[in-house]
């Protein structure tokens, strides 16, 4: 009884160390104004974390949206409602699943690999190298990884976003035949560009400085050993997976509940 | 008013977890020269290292270098201070993602606002001192580990600095490798009359450059002076270490019971 | 010269992210900002307004004009207070304008219904509207009709 309390209470310890080191460093790296020079590792990063993972958004976006639409025909024309076909698939990915999957698409391709990097860094000294310097690695390293995920995650979700609604309309009106004027004007009708872009979009926000900084603090806190690097990496993916659904929950319920 | 110390230590203590790192550690590195700190693996050599470059905070005690404290520096003013440190991994620890040029530039670009055609004869002359001038378009990952230490050796003398640190500069060398190492420590040092502090554990390679050394045991200075002194020191602990005797005050056993009575006791 | 690539082709991520917003914005919302640029508020009183929600819409002759901002109980009367917020500057509905609460479709959402009414005055922003007509409560209905067929 006394080991498992004090295992708890040692984890929930332990616990709150990481949340202060990770507060700290995500202070120490974004405080303090990016020099003109700070701008051009920003934008080796946006390469690196946004460009390469164009390919797999797009593709699953194409996958997801066509299945969707595909769905949503087979039902609604039990009802012969097939216009609205347009309205759920635009709703649906607006508001949910463009920012969920491109958050989870992005902690497994781009959140691994930050990881990766700046842990492999960090246990061959290249940090600790830097560092001795005079070179502050959070400001060189850490930075410009966190701004190129938090630039890189909203224009990506806007992508995935645009390709799945065309994926949608392939299968559902070029394939299936749904009335194009019904599927678009529906759409049109009922999509918000507050509510349902816009608030889609603040969520995609918020996922890319949760994944981004998980994935940053992972490999930057990681054991400097071959296995520990393996468990940081492993633990971004669960990490991030989880607070992204967590924090989408959360956010649905204060951006479209109806509670006061 | 220069003090006639670069480095000042005074009373450091350190503790990690269980285990005494350093208690009451005092020493004085001389300015210009070569010093090495020599003792058995484990006794925090490179770890005295890491506190001297400001990395690792002591519990208690001083670090003066060129008289100002580092263990009382703020951020901004250490990271300042380390521009005058070059320092040598044992890991050589090159940037990966750069290649053997833009790893040696690295320093200059980050800290000189130099212009790029200054940067690139600069570099091409630290290349040129460890002798990779050849070798500036390779990736790190194309290096052998002697060469990737040389560059690291280059990079870490790229701003001139006052001084240079080596941690176990001929660990894990071949003869040649070494010999090379060797011969850049001395002549590095000459050339920019900087002061270098070597930690290490291979006696020979050390005996022979040193000007001073240093023998840590048990977080504690156990005895200095020029090497052939120290060699011929009377205190047993010394000169075993220093003549490389396998055993001595320094056991070779690690502490255990009795063998006989080991081997007879039940298993579990 | 490969900073250059890497340039280039950011520069080509962020335009196509660009492209895609302009899209949603377009294409998929059909840009309906324009009407939040002036609104004014309308209160009314219904005496049942269940499934009613913030944010249900107001139309007239099935336009959307409005939206429901607030809906608050006023215990004494046992009615409830609805505000609505009209889109565009007061004085487009008369005085004698009614309230209908509907439902779109047979199971679709609850919204308000204005019926246009002859009066030479209008409403201006805070005005009542007087005439008013609750939900309509399905197990109500089914209640009327069984106990009339009992008759």
């Amino acid at each position: 009884m006394e080991r498992m309390l004090r295992q708890v209470g040692a984890d929930t310890l332990s616990w709150l160390q990481g949340l202060g080191r990770a507060t700290v460093m995500w202070i120490r790296a974004a405080y303090r104004v990016p020099k003109p020079s700070d701008w051009m590792l920003v934008i080796r990063q946006v390469y690196s974390i946004g460009v390469l993972s164009m390919a797999i958004i797009v593709l699953s976006a194409f996958a997801i949206g066509s299945v969707i639409a595909l769905q949503f025909y087979t039902q609604l024309a039990r009802f012969g409602a097939e216009d609205a076909v347009g309205v759920g698939l635009a709703l649906v990915l607006l508001r949910e699943l463009g920012p969920v999957v491109t958050a989870l698409l992005f902690a497994g391709r781009a959140g691994s690999a930050i990881t990766a990097e700046i842990g492999l860094m960090k246990t061959t000294e290249q940090l600790s190298i830097m560092e001795m310097m005079g070179v502050d690695p959070l400001r060189r390293i850490v930075a410009p990884r966190l701004w190129g995920g938090i630039i890189s995650m909203p224009l990506l979700t806007l992508m995935f976003n645009t390709v799945a609604i065309y994926g949608g309309v392939v299968v559902a009106v070029h394939w299936l035949g749904a009335d194009s004027g019904g599927f678009w004007s529906g759409m049109q009708n009922a999509v918000e560009l507050w509510d349902d872009l816009g608030k889609g979009m603040i969520k995609s926000v918020v996922f890319a400085v949760v994944v981004t900084w998980i994935a940053v603090y992972q490999g930057y806190d990681c054991e400097p050993t071959a296995e520990g690097m393996g468990l940081a990496t492993t633990r971004t993916v669960v990490m991030s997976s989880v607070l992204i659904l967590a924090f989408d929950f959360f956010l649905t319920l204060l951006m479209y509940g109806d509670f006061r | 008013m220069e003090s006639e110390y670069l480095i000042e230590i005074e009373d450091l203590c350190l503790t990690r977890g269980e285990k005494v790192v350093f208690d009451g550690l005092t020493m004085r590195v001389p300015r210009g020269g070569i010093t090495a700190v020599m003792g058995p693996s484990g006794t925090g050599k490179t770890t005295l290292l890491r506190v001297i470059g400001g990395q690792v905070r002591p519990d208690r005690g001083s670090v003066r270098l060129n008289g100002a404290d580092v263990c009382r520096m703020s951020r901004a003013e250490l990271f300042r201070a380390r521009r005058d440190i070059g320092m040598l991994f044992q890991s050589s620890a090159l940037f990966t993602d750069m290649d053997v040029f833009e790893n040696v530039a690295f320093p200059m670009r980050v800290h000189t606002d130099l212009p790029e055609d200054t940067i690139r004869d600069l570099v091409i002359m630290k290349l040129n001192a460890v002798g990779l001038r050849g070798a500036r378009d390779l990736m790190p990952s194309q290096l052998s580990g002697g060469m990737a230490r040389r560059v690291a050796l280059a990079r870490a003398i790229a701003l001139d600095p006052d001084l240079i640190m080596y941690d176990e500069p001929f660990t894990g060398q071949d003869p040649i490798a070494m010999g090379v190492i060797l011969e850049l420590i001395k002549q590095l040092n000459d050339a920019l009359g900087a002061s270098s502090l070597l930690v290490s554990h291979d006696i020979h390679e050390t005996v022979e450059i040193a000007d001073y050394v240093f023998v840590l045991a048990d977080g504690k200075v156990i005895g200095e002076g020029a090497p052939k002194e120290l060699q011929q020191h009377q205190n047993r602990r010394i000169s075993q270490f220093m003549r490389g005797d396998p055993d001595g005050p320094v056991p070779f056993h690690y502490p255990a019971d009795d063998l006989q009575y080991d081997l007879l006791s039940e298993a579990g | 010269m490969r900073m250059r690539t890497i340039e280039i082709s950011v520069g080509a991520f962020v335009l196509a992210g660009m492209l895609a917003a302009v899209f949603l914005v377009v294409q998929v919302s059909g840009i309906n900002v324009s009407q939040s640029e002036q609104t004014y508020k309308l209160s009314a009183r219904f005496d049942d307004v269940a499934g009613l929600r913030i944010r249900s819409k107001v139309s007239m002759a099935g336009v959307t004009i409005g939206r429901v901002t607030d809906i608050a109980v006023d215990t004494e009367f046992g009615e409830a207070i609805v505000t609505l917020e009209i889109d565009g500057a007061p004085g487009g509905l008369t005085a004698d304008t009614g309230a209908k609460i509907l439902t779109e479709g047979m199971l679709g959402a609850r919204y308000i219904g204005l019926i246009p009414g002859a009066d030479e005055e209008m409403l201006a922003d805070g005005d009542e509207i007087i005439e008013t007509q609750g939900a309509i409560v399905l197990e109500n209905l089914i209640g009327q009709f069984l106990s009339n067929m009992g008759k």
